[in-house]
């Protein structure tokens, strides 16, 4: 949505000073007392041999071979985990002991290079231009409220702006399995949308998400409500209304026209349900059905739906010991827009998958597909959105990803874009970072 | 019409069939299998015990699979290691269970590291930089019998707070499990007196309450900072350190690779034992038939005998 108005810079400047200033007393103090295993008298060299075998075992050291002992540059544990971002094993120290807020900071920036002079990124977080690319710098602040509410927020620094991304509460203690939740939240359309870039396995985002839904995914102010089904197997159910407009949030709907709420006909509708299946310890499906509907701008009660799907297939050993996992995901979207006289339907998705060889290393490649919006004769249309999209648009990513840490990951990643209304195909490389610090709680699956 | 009456019907069916399985008084989740035996142990057949983890995987880094929310979902009691070694996972699971129950500080939610004696606790401020530590206290104590116990008699209480009407019966089955567990304790110390002294090598911070119990030492650690992978110049000094020090036994856990651990072991040499890294609890291990496992290969491990 549009940046944040002027009006409160005081208390973010209050939580960033807090923020800072307990960083900062924390990083003057002496060096904690690591109980490290008594080094021994005198360690007799190793035989060239044996340091050979050594490396061959575990690859020859990188950086932390040059490390002098007692060096403290972050470092942590490396984790197998889906997103790469994990626990995190200090919230005391942020917080001197009484834990009532959790902050986090997340930066992504990358370092982008793109044959074309315009490349087609939508996504808000995309790397856009050649050269230096800040992502995003987001502040994650969270916390219980009380014994009824939790509160999560994520607020989102460009170089120019502070953005609120998400702003709600959630209640904790409703009867018969309910949840609601209120404010400003990612809806949980599909599963990419509901998440954050750090969650995300390539640097930028499925083009059909910004398409659809707008540079920033589908969010908005509103409630959601959701039921865990009393049946044997995980069945979630969810509802939300939320506003319609918002060019980068709702751009199938309401989008930048300032249309007035008349009736609740006026907001966005979003129905989901998740289903979770564990096919054995290893392997685990969640499958997921989408339907999003609400008002477009083309005319006095036109409706746009979004329909979709996603599956989510895992494959982690646990059952042995192993660091290797294999995912799957997948979704696939289709959107009927009513405009004056005629409807248009057009259709998309992403697949890919992701393989984590080791610890710290995993590979994936992602293809997109996006078709060009048809008319009810079955002609392409004019689309009133996206003029220029006027035949299908291919992109096929491959990217590798190195975690030294669960905390911080490297990201190598080429694209090609086979856009049908331009004359050759485009092609990008980007180079991406990613630190994590603070107290950012674990992901969901 | 008809067909959609039909539907309610089935689904009626399918709730009313599934959903009430078996039914025990009390329905208690463990975060560890080692947990999930103890709260076994001390329920009988009041209880239906679930273990979140399963012993052959590393407890830091367990997925939050829906499935586990769904069984915190429906549990009364929750009980969690603590100490930040869930940190990772139980949140989620917890805020995704729609269950007041078992949230943290209500009755329903145990942290069974109250009630042991703790080792390892960062005297000083800790950060990330020195890896996974743990700023409460090493996580791992269910390695010693003794800890156990401790932990028993808090589930014990906290059972029979919950689901008063079988106090008596989770008192009876406490002394029979302690009385068990100390005469097996007896036995191991006996088998195992031999470790007091000897050094030992162990891939990651799980030691540090065996060596309490058992009184070897740990002297070093094949993780450079807990958490962090072995790398070749860390363990070139470590088997530097285990050649000097005449070290007769590497450690570690099943759920962690066993390449580097036993390229060690047979450069020093020493023999290399895997610890169980925690009950099998779905296949009816008993807590005891753990630790006599465990003990079982210490003992063929100090003999010479590793893997």
């Amino acid at each position: 949505m549009s940046p944040l108005p002027r009006r409160n810079p005081r208390a973010l400047a209050v939580v960033l000073a807090a923020q800072l200033s307990a960083s900062a007393t924390w990083a003057q103090q002496s060096p904690p007392a690591t109980e490290s295993p008594p080094a021994s008298e005198d360690t007799p060299a190793l035989s060239p041999e044996e340091m050979e075998e050594i490396e061959k075992a575990l690859g020859t050291d990188t950086s932390t071979r040059a490390r002098p002992s007692g060096d403290t540059s972050p470092a942590s544990p490396t984790a197998t985990n889906d997103s790469g971002v994990t626990p995190l094993k200090l919230p005391n120290a942020i917080s001197g002991g009484t834990n009532f807020l959790n902050l986090s900071f997340i930066l992504d920036m990358a370092l982008a290079a793109f044959s074309n002079k315009e490349p087609l990124q939508g996504g808000a977080h995309d790397p856009t231009k050649n050269g230096f690319n800040l992502q995003q710098l987001e502040l994650s602040i969270g916390s219980v409220v009380d014994p009824y509410f939790r509160f999560d927020s994520n607020l989102v620094f460009s170089q120019f702006g502070v953005e609120i991304e998400e702003a709600y509460v959630t209640t904790l203690d409703l009867p018969a399995n309910l949840q609601v939740r209120a404010g400003q939240f990612l809806t949980r359309f599909g599963r990419i949308n509901a998440t954050h870039p750090h969650a995300w396995d390539f640097v930028d985002q499925p083009f059909i998400m910004s398409r659809y839904f707008g540079a920033e995914g589908n969010r908005g102010l509103g409630v959601e409500g959701s039921w865990l089904t009393p049946l044997p197997w995980y069945v979630e159910v969810i509802g939300s209304a939320t506003d319609a407009t918002g060019e980068a949030t709702a751009r199938s709907f309401f989008g930048a026209a300032a249309e007035r709420v008349l009736s609740p006909l006026d907001f966005q509708l979003t129905g989901a349900v998740k289903q979770f299946f564990p096919l054995s310890d290893d392997l685990s499906l969640l499958w997921g059905l989408s339907a999003a509907t609400g008002p477009n701008a083309t005319g006095y009660r036109n409706h746009t739906s979004i329909y979709g799907t996603d599956v989510y297939l895992k494959f982690r050993p646990i059952t042995s010991q192993s660091s290797q996992q294999l995912v799957l995901q997948a979704e696939v979207l289709y959107r009927r827009r009513q405009v004056p006289d005629d409807v248009l339907s057009d259709w998309g998705g992403y697949a890919q998958t992701v393989w984590r060889f080791s610890n710290r290393w995993a590979t994936g490649l992602r293809y997109e597909f996006g078709s060009a919006a048809k008319t009810l004769e079955g002609r392409v249309a004019n689309d009133p959105l996206d003029p220029e999209w006027t035949s299908d648009r291919q992109r096929i990513t491959a990217s590798v990803t190195f975690w030294p840490t669960e905390f911080s990951r490297l990201r190598l990643q080429a694209a090609t874009d086979r856009v049908g209304w331009r004359e050759s195909p485009d092609y990008s490389a980007f180079l991406a970072l990613e630190v994590v610090t603070g107290a950012h709680g674990a992901h969901a699956f | 019409m008809r067909s959609l009456r039909l539907f309610a019907a089935l689904c009626a069916a399918v709730v009313s069939l599934t959903a009430v399985p078996a039914r025990a008084d009390l329905k208690v989740v463990a975060t560890l299998p080692d947990l999930a035996a103890l709260a076994r142990a001390v329920g009988g057949d009041k209880v239906d015990v679930t273990a979140l983890a399963l012993p052959t995987q590393d407890p830091h880094f367990v997925d939050a699979k829906p499935n586990l929310a769904l069984a915190l979902n429906r549990a009364d009691l929750l009980i969690a290691a603590g100490l930040d070694l869930e940190i990772g996972w139980l949140p989620t699971l917890q805020l995704g269970a729609r269950n007041s129950r078992i949230q943290s500080g209500n009755p329903g939610y145990l942290d069974a590291s109250r009630f042991v004696s703790l080792q390892e606790v960062p005297a000083g401020q800790v950060d990330r930089s020195q890896g996974d530590v743990h700023p409460g206290g090493n996580p791992h104590y269910l390695y010693d019998p003794r800890q156990a116990l401790k932990v028993a008699a808090a589930i014990e209480a906290r059972m029979s707070q919950l689901d008063a009407k079988n106090a008596a019966a989770y008192k009876a089955n406490l002394a029979k499990f302690t009385q068990e567990l100390q005469a097996a304790q007896a036995g191991w110390e006996k088998r195992l007196a031999g470790f007091k002294g000897v050094p030992v090598i162990a891939y990651h911070r799980t030691t540090a309450y065996l060596q309490d119990w058992l009184g070897f030492k740990t002297i070093a650690f094949l993780e450079p900072k807990p958490g962090i992978p072995p790398n070749p110049s860390h363990v070139a000094q470590v088997l530097g350190q285990g050649k000097a020090n005449k070290v007769k036994l590497v450690l570690k856990e099943d759920y962690y690779p066993d390449n580097i651990a036993k390229l060690v072991a047979s450069k020093i040499p020493a023999a290399l034992v895997t610890l169980p890294g925690g009950t099998d609890f779905r296949s009816g291990q008993t807590y005891v038939q753990r630790l006599e496992l465990m003990v079982g290969r210490l003992e063929q491990g100090l003999a010479g005998k590793g893997e």
